[in-house]
């Protein structure tokens, strides 16, 4: 037998409640605990936001950042379902329950760090919308698309197991699913272009600042530059994963399907750092990049990253080399990462003299926030059927059969034999 | 004494009798107006020849001054008065007709000079009230002529055309009614209720003041406009602070830390002494004691322990700061970029934490990575040309 | 079948072509174009404010009632003793700050506070209208109902004005409103009203820019680079500065002659015209999706037969 990636197995043998499960609801509860001290204390207390850097890391990297991370299921299902890459089903699952869970820790997160959330009934109220603000855009977009088509998108897992482990309800899962293949292409095409527009916004954010922020970064063209290293990001994030944890759990690893990945993202990022280029030739910003000041030192470092990640991601897709691949992927995701928060934080200045490190308890939220997503997604692949695998690993006799030679068909491999 | 009065009872008519001269009552009224402060009917519309001729046709009023729970501290700094002088003023520009301290009565004879002068005057004289009242134990605590002070001044009071309070004793029962109050001390106006009194706190308060009311009486019939405590706005509707020569040390954050020490040397603003000057209403700041610049007590250094409030004197400790309530900008102003956000230790080392925890679970994959026997073989190399499996871009 | 490269391309290349014509024919009507490139419109009663820091004497009475005119408490955060704001924040709506610089030459001082500017980038980026510029007057005001707390127009506004209530619960956005209140019933702004030499004034912006360029005409040379602040910057601003030393010294920005939503979200504005775009590439995009999507499902029944199991969508 192949081991080719064929099918979305779990993750059979490992327990879910391990230590560093547990470690990690740990960081997640102590993150909700220090959330209601920033409800009842104020913003002021649990932040080091302040009036000049009023957008903290819960904004710049929660949100901007990792749903950046978590636009897997954007970038990969574009590139499977626009570009007929077929090879990149299987690991449509693993990429958009890495979406969806960086999208609901980054909004639950954002419904945190506003200072009013009460008000927010009016984005049901497109008369009240001040059309032309990029941050409702994103406010209106982001919410819809992780509630609607990026979670309709993550049923099927779970309808596999409801019809698998739970007979009762396998025929209204069968309708359901009957219902969701009928209206498939609508929402998958919503769930390209709902992303391609709120990541785009992302970057259309920072345009309003204007010369706070450093002119190496400040240009018409942010918001293609961001959603587009959010396509690059969204790759990095999902092949990364797929290596850690087949590493983690002793899956086999396809490398064929992540040498694909890598052409596409080496291209991404390519023609990203091309244009980025050519944008600040074209205004005549060459010159800010040889100054001897930390702006060109974090344009050079996002560059060096991306450039190395490409000569990585194309060197170790020609040998398939797994570590050079996870070593590609994390420059390009760090690259990305820096990219997408130089704008927002580092390579924002307000105003001489101002300053802004996030607080402890800042810090703490926001990595426990990370934590709960990381520990929902190690348990999804444990239970349901997420991360890719090769047939053999398949347990079809996972319930004791009463006869050995069932026949073959369309036998749910759960189904005890004889039903 | 009265009979001689009634022909010529006017001021003017008195001086002349006396035998002081027109000139000299010209001086006395230019004094008045200089020293009398602001706000006063008097003073306030007229030039010195039309306060001249009110006063001098004002008829000279009768004062009856009573002293009840009293440290005579308010006779003492009535005495301290240069202009009129205080022979003048009791002699010629009032008519003191009762005063324990001054008047050469004692015993049965100024029992009847009280009750004489009550009678005759009945109506029509102002009474003076220095001291506290006594209320515990029917107030027994201060008697006169075997009267206990409450009755006295019920008496007195009844027969007054006007009440006025002077010092914090007889204006809020003063320093006798500190905790625990031990006589039930209050002030005048807690005992007669049926007609104005005006108060006139302090410990002592600046005799002008009192100077003040009595001539606006005299002269206007009127008294002065008063406060929510009735105390004439004249002398009473300022802080302390507002006014104080050492305002510009508190503007400029230079205050005396210490009793001796260089700042408190230099004359700078006493407030964190305990200075009371923020919350107190009173005149001391422009209007000083003894006639002499700068004899008060925030002029020698002591801070001022806000003797006219009753919410702050012998309440508050004497060195205990107070809180401002209306803040006034400093003379120090900001800079046009105020730096502002900064790294927190704790934040700085979980940060490290963070990044380092990434870091390390990075490096230690990758490392497992590199051992090809990590990972189950996958099938790479042979399947590479065959076209079945294989997509658009291999 | 496997689709090749070149018919996904083929596909692609039409599907582009039709959103090309389509939002070419849908982006932004030729009229809103040719007044983008005017510059915001001035209110028709737009009130103003004229500064002129050479007759600021640095005696914050401005500062004093505007707190007691806008209820807000002293900000004795300094010392707790003296009314000592280190900035424009919750506490203070308005400020006198000091430009002293080192060689102890011309210093000056500085009066900050909103700008109301013409566009403003803070109403450009308020999600629900909750700062909203008002038609007639042109005071940018804030409503507490309509604002969701999320600081957008901290980031925006270039001269740092909106600041946020980071203690408590329940926290506003505070900055000058021009004593909104005071104008309705026909009274000037607080600070205006107390200035004893006259340094801030108020009026019209028309007649404010007329004062101020009499001044300049009458004292040549006195005011920086014979100008007046407010003019023109930033789409232009109603309140007005005259200095004696450069602008940039008292902490005001230099600005484009755009405003800044004008300059900066153009090319937003033009793609999301009608939400034209969007749809399009959307219709474009479920074409080709339901194209592979059928192809996926004949796969899909091909590996249900072959392999016994379920087919995984």
């Amino acid at each position: 037998m192949s081991d080719r990636w064929e099918r979305n197995i779990p993750v059979y043998d490992v327990p879910i409640w391990t230590r560093p499960f547990q470690a990690l609801l740990v960081l997640g509860a102590l993150a909700l605990g220090l959330v209601t001290y920033r409800e009842i204390a104020g913003l002021g207390p649990a932040s080091g936001m302040n009036d000049a850097y009023a957008w903290g890391i819960w904004k710049t990297f929660n949100i901007m950042v990792l749903t950046g991370l978590g636009s897997g299921g954007f970038a990969v299902g574009i590139a499977a379902w626009l570009f007929n890459r077929k090879r990149l089903h299987t690991v449509m699952r693993t990429a958009l329950l890495t979406s969806f869970l960086a999208y609901a820790s980054g909004l639950i997160l954002l419904g945190i760090d506003v200072g009013r959330p009460w008000n927010f009934y009016w984005v049901l109220m497109p008369w009240k919308w001040n059309a032309h603000s990029p941050l409702l855009e994103v406010a209106v977009c982001m919410p819809a698309y992780a509630m609607f088509p990026l979670l309709l998108e993550n049923f099927p897992p779970l309808f596999d197991w409801i019809h698998d482990k739970r007979p009762r309800f396998r025929a209204r899962v069968e309708k359901a699913e009957k219902i969701m293949t009928r209206f498939y292409p609508w929402v998958v095409a919503l769930a390209y272009l709902l992303p391609a527009m709120h990541q785009s916004s992302l970057g259309a954010l920072m345009l309003l600042a204007g010369e706070k922020v450093h002119p190496l970064w400040q240009t018409p063209l942010l918001p293609l530059f961001y959603v587009w290293a959010a396509a690059y990001m969204g790759f990095a994030c999902v092949a990364g994963s797929l290596l850690f944890c087949s590493l983690v759990w002793h899956r086999a690893v396809d490398l064929d399907v992540i040498a694909e990945m890598n052409k596409i993202t080496a291209n991404l990022i390519g023609y990203w750092l091309l244009l980025r280029f050519a944008d600040i030739a074209v205004s005549r910003k060459l010159g800010l990049m040889f100054q001897a000041n930390i702006y060109s030192g974090l344009f050079w470092m996002e560059t060096i990253f991306l450039v190395v990640a490409v000569i990585m991601l194309v060197d170790s897709g020609r040998r398939r080399d797994a570590q050079l691949m996870f070593h590609g992927y994390l420059a390009a995701a760090f690259g990305g990462m820096l990219y997408r928060f130089d704008p927002t934080t580092l390579a924002f200045q307000p105003r001489p003299g101002a300053f802004y490190f996030p607080s402890a308890v800042e810090i703490l939220i926001s990595v426990g926030f990370v934590a709960l997503a990381i520990a929902a997604f190690v348990a999804a692949a444990k239970a349901w059927a997420i991360l890719p695998g090769p047939m053999r690993l398949w347990k079809s006799t996972e319930i004791k059969t009463q006869d050995e030679k069932a026949p073959v068909g369309k036998i749910s491999s759960y189904a005890p034999a004889g039903e | 004494m009265s009979r001689e009065e009634k022909e010529d009872n006017t001021i003017a008519g008195h001086l002349k009798r006396s035998g002081v001269s027109r000139r000299d009552f010209i001086q006395l009224c230019g004094t008045i107006m200089a020293a009398a402060p602001v706000g006063l009917m008097l003073t306030k519309t007229n030039s010195l020849a039309q306060v001249v001729k009110a006063v001098g046709q004002a008829k000279r009023p009768s004062v009856i001054w009573l002293h009840f729970q009293d440290c005579t501290g308010c006779t003492e700094t009535l005495l301290r008065t240069s202009r009129p002088d205080v022979g003048d003023l009791i002699l010629n520009v009032i008519s003191l007709d009762y005063h324990e301290t001054l008047m050469a009565a004692s015993g049965k004879q100024a029992e009847a000079t009280l009750n004489s002068a009550v009678k005759e005057n009945a109506g029509n004289f102002v009474l003076v009230v220095e001291g506290s009242i006594p209320t515990k134990m029917n107030g027994q605590y201060m008697m006169l002529a075997g009267k206990p002070a409450i009755q006295v001044l019920k008496e007195v009071g009844s027969q007054a055309a006007a009440v006025i309070a002077m010092g914090s004793c007889a204006s809020w029962g003063g320093l006798p009614s500190a905790d625990p109050n031990p006589t039930g001390a209050v002030g005048v106006d807690a005992i007669i209720t049926n007609k104005p009194v005006v108060n006139l706190p302090g410990c002592p308060p600046n005799p002008y003041n009192l100077l003040g009311v009595v001539l606006e009486y005299a002269t206007m019939k009127k008294l002065p406009a008063l406060d929510q405590y009735n105390r004439p706005k004249f002398a009473y509707d300022r802080l302390i602070h507002d006014h104080c020569p050492r305002r510009a040390h508190f503007d400029a954050g230079r205050f005396a830390q210490q009793f001796g020490d260089e700042g408190h040397r230099q004359g700078w603003c006493l407030y964190k002494l305990g200075c009371k000057g923020p919350v107190t209403h009173a005149a001391c700041s422009t209007n000083h004691f003894n006639e002499i610049p700068d004899v008060w007590p925030i002029g020698i250094g002591a801070p001022c322990a806000g003797c006219t409030e009753k919410a702050t004197a012998f309440r508050t400790p004497i060195f205990q700061t107070v809180d401002i309530h209306a803040s006034t900008p400093p003379e120090q102003y900001p800079g046009i970029n105020t730096p502002v956000g900064n790294i927190g230790t704790a934040a700085a080392a979980l940060a490290g934490a963070v990044v380092g925890t990434v870091a390390s679970a990075a490096f230690m994959a990758s490392r497992r990575l590199a051992g090809s026997n990590v990972l189950p073989p996958s099938s790479t190399d042979e399947k590479k040309d065959k076209p079945e499996n294989t997509t658009v871009g291999d | 079948m496997a689709i090749t490269r070149r018919d996904a391309l083929r596909k692609l290349v039409a599907g582009t072509a039709s959103v090309a014509a389509a939002s070419a024919v849908a982006t932004v009507p030729l009229s809103t174009r040719a007044q983008a490139e005017e510059g915001p419109t001035v209110p028709p009663a737009a009130v103003g404010m004229l500064y002129d820091t050479t007759r600021c004497i640095g005696c914050q009475t401005c500062v004093v009632a505007c707190a007691e005119a806008n209820k807000l408490p002293p900000d004795t955060r300094l010392d707790n003793i003296h009314f000592a704001p280190a900035d424009l924040s919750s506490f203070s709506k308005n400020i006198i700050k000091l430009y002293k610089p080192a060689d102890g030459k011309t210093y000056s001082y500085v009066k900050q506070q909103c700008m109301h500017c013409l566009d403003p980038a803070c109403v450009a980026g308020c999600m629900f209208k909750g700062l909203k510029k008002d038609p007639k007057t042109g005071v940018v005001g804030w409503t507490a109902n309509l604002c969701v707390g999320c600081r957008y127009c901290e980031i925006s506004c270039p001269y740092h004005v909106p600041k946020f209530q980071w203690e408590g619960f329940n926290p506003k956005i505070v900055k000058c409103e021009f004593c909104k209140e005071r104008l309705a019933v026909g009274q000037q702004p607080a600070c205006t009203t107390v200035c004893p030499t006259h340094a801030v004034i108020f009026g019209s912006r028309e007649q404010l820019l007329a004062e101020a360029k009499t001044r300049i005409r009458q004292n040549p040379g006195k005011y920086f680079e014979d100008r007046v602040y407010g003019e023109a910057e930033g789409g232009g601003t109603q309140v007005l500065y005259l200095s004696h030393v450069p602008f940039g010294d008292l902490g005001l920005p230099k600005l484009p002659g755009e405003s800044i939503p004008q300059k900066y979200l153009k090319w937003q504005k033009r793609v999301y015209s009608y939400l034209a775009l969007p749809v399009v590439l959307y219709v474009a995009m479920v074409g080709v999706i339901n194209g592979n999507f059928k192809k996926h499902k004949e796969h899909m029944k091909e590996e249900e037969e072959n392999t016994g199991l379920r087919a995984q969508l």
